[in-house]
């Protein structure tokens, strides 16, 4: 009896001890696993969807290293002001950033270069999962890494089917054009049927629809839409001396088919910005449109869509040349992710951007409608739970993947926004028909000039033929020959 | 019909026109701010749909509970309120002895006032990348009290312009009579020249209050997450075009940001046309 008590003592004793052990060990493992653990990192974004975006991963980002996020929102309207402010005093009271890289020439001597976080930290950014054309624009400057996507923006096309399908529109149009109705594969078809689809119920309703929607308000959008055409036709923005070349044969053709068959637009087209004709997609009221990929989204959403099941996705019409067709599809800057210089806790800064761009995480984010963040990751396009979230899915991702291939960037040379406001602004006007293609893209070149000559040719031009290389690289080139084709 | 039914006719149909023209007016100015209420009170779903949804079936205050509870509504109302509030009351404080010196004994000659007005014609956003190195180098940044300093001195020349006019209205007489019963300067200012002038002081305090809870810029670039005001926080649903998903949050902001400057105008509406008018008399 006592022997056993003897033993019972004993055995408690080394179970007490092994849990003891195993505690500590766990302990050990544990602060191994999460040396940041307790540290909070700081986040700046623009709006208040971002900060949306951040909810979807921090509490798995607290779980796996134990750090958390403050986010605060920065209306963009005051963002790059704001945060340009803080840095060029010489601090920043954030640690992660968000920017958009169109500004990549003023903010990345804020920004710590990456490579030396992948090395010391052994992170995993996945960076062959990205297409190089995005990478190049969005992710790097003057060859050095300083930022990771969390926004693929990037545009298709989206196009209602029942446009395309029905019996009596294909006769109709074949009547009309010659040729079979199909989703528009060159600028020239898209025109055509547009105004084939203006005025009347293409949908079989009494209801007179409109042609095609687009945003063409002047804020930046004009620019966009234009240059969907400008680059197909040959278009490039200096040339080596730089020289603007907005007012040369490209630049002018793409500015007067937009003048030319804006009529079969919606009335209002003029202040469009992204949502309103998303809406009119959704709501079946145009039958076809070009915009960011994250329309896709809405359109496969029943609770607002109309066209569930009806839509069709694909890239942005071209330019055909000698039996191939040449396509531009607008890299509009995005969203990116980059740790700030002035950082007190870069280490886990480094930590939280391996994490949210990471493969698993950031897919989270472009899933999520609510977020209206773009895909940007190859595996992205290919995850087996994106492809099946809503019909046409699989269609929608792979139209992103192909456009990926053909993107162009913005202007990315210090001042890069203050360029594409003034083409912006002259677009505009002559889509308002107050000016000519011709006498508004000269003006455009003058104020180009301007510019480039207030913030000193030399550096300016620096930093353009690296731009220009690196658009070479990924086949843009000036050919103005193509758009008299 | 004889002149007097033929004079009541005409009366009549003049009064159904003024009614008719304030009620189009009416919807005019009120229907984005019905629409905006409306909006916040609708599902996600109810935003786009054809015909509009004018008054939602199951109104919902979902979008004001997330507000406060997702975001920082709360903080960055009680921001707006406190920094308003005491930009006002300092703008008071400081611009009618200000008023008083100038209108009573000319301080500072002709040169002084038109020197304040001076100040007004400055566009802020010419002044905010100074005043921000300025407040950063003194630590001013993400802080009460460098906002609602900034305010006061803007405003305070404006303040002080409406002010010479109201005081100038007082009788000179009614004062003399103060100092010849014994009240000092000051007495005769606080006893009898401010609650001659209270028109005027609402007037003052009512755009004070309006003009801080309403201005952006400075809001934003000498906040930090802690001292953000509601102005912030609107611009910071509706910027980057912003989801269905967030019209609803959006519009309760708005209508959030719009309730404080509504009650105080509501407060102070007695005192509003009459300041407004003595204002007006004499310059």
């Amino acid at each position: 009896m006592s022997i056993a008590r003897h033993q019972i003592i004993r055995l408690g004793v080394f179970v007490m001890a092994l849990s003891m052990l195993m505690g500590n060990m766990a302990t050990q493992h544990g602060e191994a696993a999460k040396p940041y653990e307790g540290t909070t990192v700081k986040v700046i974004v623009n709006a208040e969807f971002v900060k949306y975006a951040m909810t979807l991963i921090e509490k798995e980002l607290f779980d796996k290293h134990g750090i958390k996020l403050e986010v605060e929102v920065i209306p963009g309207e005051a963002f790059v002001t704001k945060t340009l402010l803080e840095f060029t005093s010489g601090r920043s009271p954030w640690d992660l950033i968000m920017f958009t890289p169109t500004y990549m020439a003023d903010y990345f001597r804020h920004f710590e270069p990456l490579e030396p976080f992948i090395k010391k930290l052994n992170l995993r950014l996945d960076l062959d999962d990205i297409a190089k054309e995005y990478q190049i624009s969005n992710m790097y400057w003057g060859g050095t890494l300083y930022a990771m996507p969390l926004d693929g923006d990037i545009h298709t096309m989206f196009y209602n089917k029942v446009a395309f399908e029905r019996p009596e529109n294909k006769q109709k149009f074949k009547e009309k054009y010659g040729y079979d109705l199909a989703p528009p594969q060159t600028w020239k078809q898209w025109d055509d049927q547009a105004a084939f689809f203006t005025g009347w119920g293409w949908d079989g309703s009494d209801h007179k629809l409109f042609g095609a929607g687009a945003s063409y308000k002047e804020n930046n959008f004009s620019f966009n839409w234009w240059r969907q055409r400008f680059f197909v036709y040959g278009g490039q923005y200096f040339d080596e001396n730089m020289k603007p070349l907005l007012n040369t044969k490209p630049g002018i053709r793409a500015l007067q088919e937009m003048v030319d068959t804006i009529q079969y637009y919606p009335p209002g087209v003029l202040l469009f910005e992204a949502e309103e004709p998303k809406t009119m997609l959704i709501k079946g009221e145009v039958p076809m449109l070009v915009s960011w990929t994250s329309t896709g989204k809405r359109v496969g959403d029943p609770n607002q869509s109309l066209i569930v099941d009806k839509a069709g996705f694909g890239m942005l019409p071209g330019h055909q040349v000698d039996g191939k067709i040449i396509r531009a599809s607008p890299n509009t800057g995005g969203r990116s992710w980059a740790i700030s210089k002035y950082s007190k806790v870069k280490d886990a800064t480094a930590v939280v951007l391996e994490f949210v761009s990471s493969p698993e995480q950031s897919l989270k984010i472009v899933m999520d409608p609510k977020t209206i963040m773009d895909p940007w990751r190859n595996s992205h396009f290919t995850s087996e739970q994106f492809r099946s979230a809503f019909p046409g899915a699989g269609e929608y991702l792979d139209s992103i993947k192909e456009s990926f291939g053909q993107t162009v960037p913005g202007v990315l040379i210090p001042g890069g926004s203050e360029y594409q406001l003034r083409i912006a602004e002259m677009v505009s006007r002559a889509l308002q028909k107050s000016m000519t293609p011709k006498e508004a893209l000269d003006q455009a070149v003058e104020e180009w000039d301007k510019i480039t000559k207030r913030r000193g040719l030399k550096k300016q031009q620096e930093l353009w033929l690296q731009q220009m290389a690196a658009m070479k690289e990924t086949g843009v080139t000036f050919r103005p020959e193509l758009a008299d084709k | 019909m004889n002149t007097f039914s033929k004079y009541k006719l005409q009366r009549q149909i003049g009064m159904v026109l003024t009614y008719a023209g304030i009620g189009v007016a009416l919807i005019f100015f009120l229907f984005p701010f019905v629409w905006i209420l409306t909006t916040s009170l609708k599902g996600n779903e109810d935003y786009f749909t054809f015909p509009p949804v004018w008054i939602p079936m199951e109104p919902s205050l979902v979008h004001y509970y997330r507000l406060f509870t997702h975001g920082n509504g709360w903080l960055y109302f009680k921001n707006s309120l406190a920094i308003s509030s005491l930009s006002m009351l300092a703008a008071l404080l400081f611009s009618v002895p200000t008023a008083y010196s100038i209108a009573r004994f000319r301080f500072g000659g002709s040169l002084f006032s038109n020197f304040l007005l001076l100040l007004r014609t400055m566009p802020a956003i010419a002044l905010v990348i100074p005043i921000y190195v300025l407040y950063s180098k003194l630590g001013m940044t993400n802080n009460y009290f460098g906002l609602i300093l900034l305010y006061t001195v803007f405003y305070i020349p404006f303040a002080v312009w409406l002010m010479i006019g109201f005081i100038r209205d007082v009788p000179k007489e009614i004062e003399e009579a103060a100092l010849i019963d014994g009240c000092s300067r000051l007495q005769a200012l606080l006893r009898v020249v401010i609650p001659i002038i209270v028109p005027g002081l609402a007037v003052v305090a009512l755009f004070a209050f309006i003009t801080t809870w309403n201005e952006f810029l400075f809001a934003v670039i000498l906040t930090g997450s802690e001292t953000k005001t509601m102005m912030v926080l609107v611009a910071s649903y509706t910027s980057g075009s912003p989801t269905d998903t967030f019209y609803g949050e959006a519009s309760a902001s708005v209508v959030l940001g719009i309730i404080p400057a509504f009650f105080v105008a509501f407060a102070l509406q007695r005192y509003l046309v009459k300041g407004l008018a003595l204002g007006a008399v004499k310059g």
